[in-house]
């Protein structure tokens, strides 16, 4: 693929107006737009001591799973903000207790939990893992529209794109937190983000991508921390 | 074949980078349609349950032990897939039934059946009656998805036979209980990450769904809730359950189904026309324990471009007559 020949004014414009796109997307990339929504009650004021905390995801509908890395990305941030809590491992927990917690026999209300309990070994690895709150999370981190295009070529000695993409990103999840030992529901937190990613392309293309779900998890883990700790 | 052009293309210095660059494209052409192989593998959890205290045996007969289904690529967009979720199968229900039952005989044998059938209290027949798929590429729908239907028969130890070619058979007539189980697992593609390993996932979970739903329907099964009370008595009045002639165990209930009459051989798969009239028995009992909320898995038995994946051969119990079949099979191949 041969380029047109530039002169140099024309090589100047040409990589000010690239220069200037690639500012203004780096200034408008990374703008994340969130909302969060609680409503809680019963908070442990003296915090949970030793008990433990597990954080499941909901994998239920049809056409979406609740990420895997999402909620240790949840779980992670409340063990770094309190490293006192302990936050069970999800894929560990769903394993110990087969087949109780499939997205086929997962309990949906607070109340099935005292049918799980009169399972003899269930409730004795209940017991065993000190279970005090259980966060059910619903939802999951979808691209919306995206516009721009891009073209890459190779050619001997020489290779490279040239174009622009964007793109969005919207995530939405709610947390229910699920109090163990009365097996009520002791609140729901809700996080929904969204965001523009940029792509611009100039021989390399530098993707600027708007970190939608890493700000809805530390929205979430913000406040779950905040309920769960005595620090916060 | 990838794999010798990709050293064509590494190989001596004659060659120009525009003759390497077309070979590359060739390469990542015929790579694209190649076919795709899965061999179904994960790690499966023990269930947490007190086991029933029950001695079962279990058959799994070399089209179940030996399962795969193929599907033909239609287009050049799309490729071949051969998905073998034989072994995984037998590991998966090896572990579910270990940890359902006191204790699991495995029969591969007439002589297994003639030394141990004393104590065994059932033999468990599975076998998969029906195996869709979708990718992708297919539904233009970002989630792998696999969904199963298996077949379950619930027979007496007396009831199975040796035939003259040393397969093993049992009468219809003698089943205790027949039902089906179906099963559906799926892996967003925001999971993705090579089709091969998004179909064994998805193939995974619904391996690890058909064992949450065999579990959580056996009992309810009328054909086996005929039979788990006809032990119960025994065991409660201290009689050796593994003494009882077989004749004591209940008769089939309305949940098995009327045989033909004549033996029915152990590696034959559910006739399609007694699978679909034992579908309606199965949607019925499908509901978990937390039944008013329970899940309803997408079935994609209603996708018009899903893979039906139905073994039809009578297999033979030794593996070199299976082995054959399994071949025959596979050139059955799946409609979509």
């Amino acid at each position: 693929m041969n380029l047109p020949r530039l002169n140099r004014a024309d090589r100047l414009g040409f990589a000010s107006h690239w220069l200037a796109l690639i500012l203004a997307a780096l200034v408008l990339g990374g703008c994340v737009n969130a909302t969060v929504d609680e409503m809680t009650y019963n908070e442990p004021i003296a915090g949970i001591g030793e008990s433990s905390v597990v954080i499941l995801g909901r994998r239920h509908a049809p056409d979406y799973d609740t990420e895997f890395d999402f909620i240790e990305c949840i779980g992670d941030h409340i063990h770094s903000g309190d490293p006192s809590i302990e936050v069970l491992n999800e894929l560990a927990f769903i394993n110990e207790l087969y087949p109780w917690f499939e997205p086929r026999t997962a309990p949906m209300q607070p109340r099935a939990i005292d049918q799980l309990l009169q399972l003899p070994p269930v409730a004795q690895r209940f017991i065993e893992m000190k279970l005090e709150y259980m966060i059910w999370i619903d939802g999951n981190t979808v691209d919306t529209e995206s516009t721009g295009s891009m073209s890459c070529g190779i050619g001997p000695g020489f290779a490279g794109c040239f174009g622009f993409g964007t793109w969005g990103t919207e995530s939405e999840y709610e947390a229910t937190i699920w109090d163990f030992t009365d097996k009520v529901e002791v609140g729901r937190v809700s996080a929904a983000t969204s965001g523009q990613s940029y792509m611009p392309a100039v021989i390399v293309p530098i993707p600027i991508i708007a970190p939608v779900q890493g700000t809805a998890c530390d929205s979430l883990g913000d406040q779950l921390l905040e309920y769960l700790s005595a620090h916060h | 074949m990838v794999a010798s052009l990709v050293s064509i293309i590494l190989g001596p210095d004659s060659i120009g980078w525009g003759r390497r660059v077309a070979l590359l494209c060739l390469t990542l052409f015929i790579a694209g349609c190649s076919s795709k192989q899965v061999i179904v593998e994960g790690n499966f959890p023990e269930p947490l349950l007190d086991p029933l205290p029950i001695t079962l045996g279990v058959i799994y007969p070399p089209a179940f032990a030996q399962h795969e289904f193929f599907d033909e690529a239609k287009g050049r967009a799309e490729s071949d897939w051969l998905v073998k979720t034989g072994e995984a199968q037998v590991a998966f229900w090896d572990i579910l039934l270990g940890g359902l039952f006191q204790e699991v005989v495995h029969i591969d044998s007439w002589e297994t059946v003639q030394s141990e059938g004393g104590r065994i209290d059932g033999v468990l027949i599975p076998s998969i009656a029906e195996l869709q798929y979708t990718v992708p590429t297919h539904t233009n729908v970002k989630i792998y998805e696999i969904w199963m239907r298996y077949e379950f028969r619930l027979a007496d130890i007396a009831a199975i036979h040796q035939q003259d070619d040393g397969a093993l058979s049992f009468k219809p007539d003698d089943r205790l209980a027949q039902w089906p189980i179906t099963a559906y697992g799926k892996t967003p593609t925001a999971f993705l990450q090579s089709d091969e390993e998004a179909v064994n996932l998805a193939a995974v979970v619904a391996l690890r769904d058909a064992g949450a739903h065999f579990i959580t329907t056996f009992g309810r099964t009328p054909g086996v809730a005929a039979w788990l009370d006809g032990l119960s008595p025994r065991q409660a009045s201290g009689e050796t359950v593994s003494n009882e002639p077989a004749s004591a165990i209940p008769s089939p209930t309305a949940g098995a189904t009327a045989g033909t009459g004549a033996d029915e051989t152990l590696e034959q798969d559910t006739p399609q026309d007694s699978a679909a009239a034992s579908a309606a028995t199965d949607s019925a009992s499908m509901p978990a324990p937390n039944s008013a909320d329970a899940p309803t898995p997408n079935d994609p038995a209603d996708a018009g471009n899903a893979v039906v994946e139905q073994a039809v051969s009578a297999v033979a119990l030794d593996s070199a007559t299976a082995a054959s079949e399994t071949a025959g099979s596979r050139e059955l191949g799946g409609t979509r």
